[in-house]
């Protein structure tokens, strides 16, 4: 099932924690690697950060030359502007949320059945599947946007919450079952087989059994979709063409106008809409993690 | 057993009241029109409108659609909508230089019918031509914008020079100031020669102003031509000749081109008007030093055109279910009353040459009546006589031009090739 | 056995019926578009061409360019992350200082819209009021450097601005694929006293072998489809060299309205990914899906 590891000895003695992978890390490799820590988050941060005091600055002050890093004062005015300029943008999250969320779901429950499916039972024409999933998946979502639209447009989807999640679904679908499919599979398939024994139907053993222990992946995977239905913007454009139905990227990227860039308004309103994302990360991070202690008491 | 004959006289009349109501409301039915035009551009002058237009007209209850503003995006919004035959938005606001692409492809209805010649004479020639297609019309000027010079007007007078009115001018002025005030950081010449619709509508200005005609008499491309050559001579010459613009110019859109002249980078500034508004806000280092006047020509062209317009026109969706009702919603938007309220609501320059002269507009916003002048001198992109093939003919001419002033190409060569590749697509 | 049979095959359905209907019928779409003429639907007046758009493209000297910068683009950004991402990844496994803090910010990059990213980074790129040439010239000693103006710096710019965002989505992906890696085997192998650099290579790669691969295989897929950060950040400028072939079929869809040589484009870049794909999936493949 898995590759050949060499023969190891039985595990060590319990109630022994593991400490980080390396144990013994000299002094000078513990400096490199607090270093490499450091380099990382502030490449990683740096350019929301910017954004971030540049939502802070008043708009002389973005556009001010030399360039002033830091605002002076800092100030709240454009997040006040947004709210006058685009009360909507309160909705417009609100549905970025939902449409997330709904297609989250569907893509977990969907997905993960037929991810186990794929990875566990052995039928003809199994691999065809899969390869298939992944190469419709291939098209780029502008090969979807008219002919989506069209579809919609005679079914009467556009405009409907389910309409945009089923899109979402199918867009991020086949990414998410290979993705689950490959955790499946590292899983032990006793406890499957032990289970079998017991007489537990599959659905039984999918619930009780598989999807515990594929906690770290659904969560990454859930995770991922989620971001990606966040920020999806192309498909979110054309079926949601209704004011009061349009999802977050889209609702920002009305202000703009014909020429001018307004990054004071802009800046404050993409800070306002990854909010939501940050704090469901947050949260879920300390879960992918969390599956540490889980993953290891096989 | 109840007796049928008591109930019988109250649930006639039940049903009476019914078919009444009902076929009241049906006559009371409003139709509805979908208009859809951009939140920013149009956002404070939109609703007051529509309020005004559905009271005017009557009958009618209008929706907005709100798009963006930014042309590609609802650009590809309109295309998917029109492919697949929606017969909403009604009323669509169209960049100056889609009806010749849309009517060739019948998405918008001509709109003959609806207005008479003389109603039509009321709009900015120069930009009716834009939406007139084998002698129909097919949209309505809304607003309009276009490329003007903008300069520093308190380095002119430092130096003692009167605003340019030739390309040969503005060159001697700027290498003039730029060496005078020795500021590294200062340019003279700023502008947006990315590789964008811009572009060519910048080119397009120099072009003319050599006298030259994207299309001769009949109706093949000319451009390469002396003034062709002319024109991106004299671009190659302000970039690495007289170095007045810096070299990231190629990278800039209009709102970079504006913001490095806000910051008091540059001397001379060659951009829409929609920079007026935020270079003389409190927030702008030059406020009280902005000057513009009309887009210089070369010496021996004083009648040149060299104004190039933008803008928006309203046209109806020609799979639309209630094209009257859009027709009429169109001309009361474009009607005198509206655009006067247009610029003094948000400052959008009228595409009727009577509103200029309105003398409230001149008072309010004097800077917009004084751009009136500056389209005297308007002239549209050649996308009309273009019709369907205008978006690549636009990409090919922004393409050899970039290759021009990127150096990895000559003038003459440039101008040959965009004339072989645009002569087939206009069969 | 039938029994599981036809259990897997329940479990199948849904998936394949979301599938079929969100992207099958599109697919199946652009395949008739690319050899039709002078259509914009298979439903509706179609006219076949046979493979004259084919023919056409080959003969587009851009579209040949597009393709070779998105390949390109591919073959550096896509090995470039993965690096990057598991080291990212081996980090984070780790016990760390301001753990918390470090899982936020590599979340971060990712979690940035990509067209608003793409304009941010443009912004700080601008090479005449942007931060990072705010930030150069300020020290005196280097000129201000045209990020997005030259050719072929545009290309690396923009690499790196892939690379700075997508390193996270496979940290990601391959975290959760470390996870499941039990401790009991690196335990055992400290006890026997190999190094590090052994266990990476002998225990770890090879166990995250199938979280590297639909990660490379992801990630390939995408950069192959490189549009919203090409649009934003340069508009496939300077000329055409940061041009990618979604970016080209996207001209030729909503700028030409030629739907019949936009989807020719995008079937051939669909074929290039199924050839890629194919690749990896044959030499890297190693664990049954057979």
């Amino acid at each position: 099932m898995r590759d050949p590891v060499p023969a190891r000895p039985a595990a060590p003695p319990p109630g022994r924690r593991s400490r980080s992978r390396s144990g013994r890390a000299s002094g000078r490799g513990r400096l490199g690697l607090y270093l490499l820590v450091a380099g990382t988050v502030f490449v990683s941060f740096f350019p929301t950060v910017w954004l971030f005091l540049t939502s802070i600055k008043s708009q002389a002050q973005i556009y001010a030359w030399p360039v002033e890093f830091w605002p002076s004062p800092a100030t709240l005015e454009n997040y006040r502007e947004i709210f006058q300029v685009s009360t909507e943008l309160v909705r417009y999250i609100v549905n970025s949320f939902v449409v997330a969320s709904g297609m989250t779901f569907m893509i977990l429950a969907v997905g993960g059945l037929a991810a186990y499916s794929l990875a566990r039972f052995d039928y003809r024409g199994r691999f065809a599947v899969l390869t298939g999933i992944l190469a419709v998946s291939m098209f780029p979502p502008l090969a979807l946007l008219p002919a989506l639209f069209d579809l919609f447009l005679e079914i009467g989807l556009l405009n409907t919450y389910i309409g945009l999640i089923l899109a979402h679904t199918g867009l991020y679908l086949p990414m998410a079952v290979w993705i689950l499919s490959n955790f499946y599979k590292t899983i032990p398939r006793e406890l499957e087989d032990a289970a079998r024994m017991d007489g537990a139907s599959f659905l039984r053993i999918f619930w009780s059994v598989i999807l515990p222990l594929s906690r770290p992946g659904l969560i990454a995977t859930g995770l991922i979709v989620f971001i990606m239905s966040w920020n999806e913007f192309p498909l979110a454009l054309v079926l949601m063409t209704d004011n009061a139905m349009r999802t977050a990227p889209v609702g920002i990227s009305l202000f703009p106008g014909e020429f001018s860039f307004p990054w004071e308004i802009i800046s404050a309103a993409t800070i306002l809409a990854i909010v939501p994302i940050m704090v469901i990360s947050a949260i879920f991070q300390d879960r992918i993690i969390g599956g540490l202690t889980a993953g290891s008491s096989k | 057993m109840r007796h049928p004959t008591r109930h019988g006289p109250i649930r006639a009349m039940a049903m009476l009241v019914a078919l009444a109501t009902l076929t009241f409301s049906f006559a009371q039915d409003a139709t509805e029109v979908v208009l859809s035009i951009g939140s920013r551009g149009f956002g404070e002058a939109a609703p007051v409108l529509i309020e005004k237009c559905e009271q005017q007209i009557g009958g009618i209850d209008v929706e907005w659609n709100r798009i963006s503003d930014v042309p590609n995006e609802s650009r590809s919004v309109y295309v998917t909508n029109f492919t697949a035959r929606n017969d909403d938005p009604d009323v669509v606001a169209v960049d100056v230089i889609w009806p010749g692409d849309f009517a060739g492809r019948g998405w918008i209805a001509p709109l003959d019918e609806y207005f008479t010649d003389e109603e039509l004479s009321e709009y900015l020639p120069g930009f009716l031509e834009a939406a007139q297609i084998d002698g129909s019309t097919y949209a309505i000027p809304l607003y309009i914008d276009g490329i003007h010079l903008f300069y520093r007007s308190d380095l002119l007078d430092k130096y003692g020079f009167d605003p340019p009115s030739t390309w040969e001018e503005l060159i001697d002025q700027a290498n003039t100031i730029v060496a005078g005030e020795g500021d590294p950081d200062l340019n003279g010449f700023v502008s947006m020669w990315a590789k964008i619709e811009g572009l060519f509508m910048n080119w397009l200005s120099f072009f003319q102003g050599a006298g030259g005609s994207f299309f001769d008499a009949n109706g093949n491309v000319n451009v390469d031509t002396e003034a062709g050559r002319q024109s991106l001579e004299t671009m190659l010459d302000i970039l690495y000749e007289h170095e007045l613009a810096p070299e990231s110019i190629l990278t800039y859109r209009p709102d970079d081109a504006r913001i490095l002249f806000q910051q008091g980078r540059s001397v001379f500034l060659m951009v829409q008007d929609f920079v007026l508004e935020p270079l003389t806000s409190e927030d702008s280092p030059v406020r009280d030093d902005v000057g513009f006047t009309r887009v210089p020509y070369f010496e021996g062209h004083e009648d040149a055109n060299t104004t190039v317009i933008g803008g928006f026109l309203l046209a109806v969706n020609a799979y639309s279910d209630a094209k009257e009702a859009s027709a009429e919603l169109i001309r009361c938007m474009t009607s005198q009353e509206s655009q006067v309220q247009a610029t003094l609501l948000q400052g959008k320059v009228p595409t009727r040459p009577a509103v200029y002269d309105d003398p409230q507009v001149q008072e309010e916003r004097p800077n917009v009546a004084a751009l009136g002048d500056n389209f005297l001198h308007a002239f549209a992109r050649p996308s009309a006589g273009a019709g369907t093939a205008y978006p690549q003919i636009s990409e090919i001419m922004q393409t050899e031009i970039s290759a021009v002033l990127l150096r990895q190409k000559t003038p003459e060569q440039a101008l040959q090739d965009a004339e072989r590749q645009i002569e087939p697509l206009l069969q | 056995m039938r029994q599981a049979n036809r259990t897997a095959i329940l479990f199948l359905i849904p998936a394949l019926a979301v599938i079929t209907a969100i992207l099958l019928f599109p697919v199946v779409q652009t395949l008739a578009l690319s050899f039709g003429r002078d259509t914009t639907s298979m439903l509706r007046d179609y006219e076949f061409a046979g493979l004259a758009n084919y023919r056409r493209l080959l003969d587009t000297p851009r579209f040949v360019t597009s393709v070779l910068n998105t390949l390109f683009f591919t073959v550096v950004t896509v090995p470039v992350e993965l690096i990057l991402g598991l080291g990212l990844a081996l980090v984070l496994n780790r016990r760390l200082p301001a753990q918390g803090l470090v899982r936020m910010a590599v979340l971060f990059p990712w979690a940035l819209p990509t067209a608003l990213n793409a304009l941010m980074w443009r912004w700080m790129f601008n090479a005449d009021y942007g931060l990072f040439n705010a930030a150069l010239t300020g020290t005196g000693i280097v000129e201000p450097i045209n990020w997005l103006g030259s050719i072929p710096l545009a290309m690396y710019s923009m690499m790196f601005v892939s690379i700075w965002k997508t390193s996270s989505f496979i940290a990601l992906l391959l975290l959760a694929g470390l996870q499941a890696i039990p401790h009991d085997i690196y335990e055992a192998a400290e006890m026997d006293g190999v190094t590090a650099w052994s266990k990476l290579r002998y225990i770890t790669l090879p166990l995250l072998q199938p979280a590297i691969l639909v990660a490379v295989l992801l990630r390939t897929m995408d950069a192959m489809r490189a549009f919203e950060l090409p649009f934003n950040l340069t508009d496939g400028g300077p000329l055409t060299s940061t041009e990618t072939l979604s970016l080209y079929a996207y001209r030729a869809i909503f700028q030409y309205v030629d739907f019949n040589l936009g989807s020719a484009a995008i079937i051939v870049q669909f074929v290039i990914i199924m050839i890629i794909a194919g690749a990896y999936l044959i030499t890297l493949r190693r664990d049954s899906y057979a």
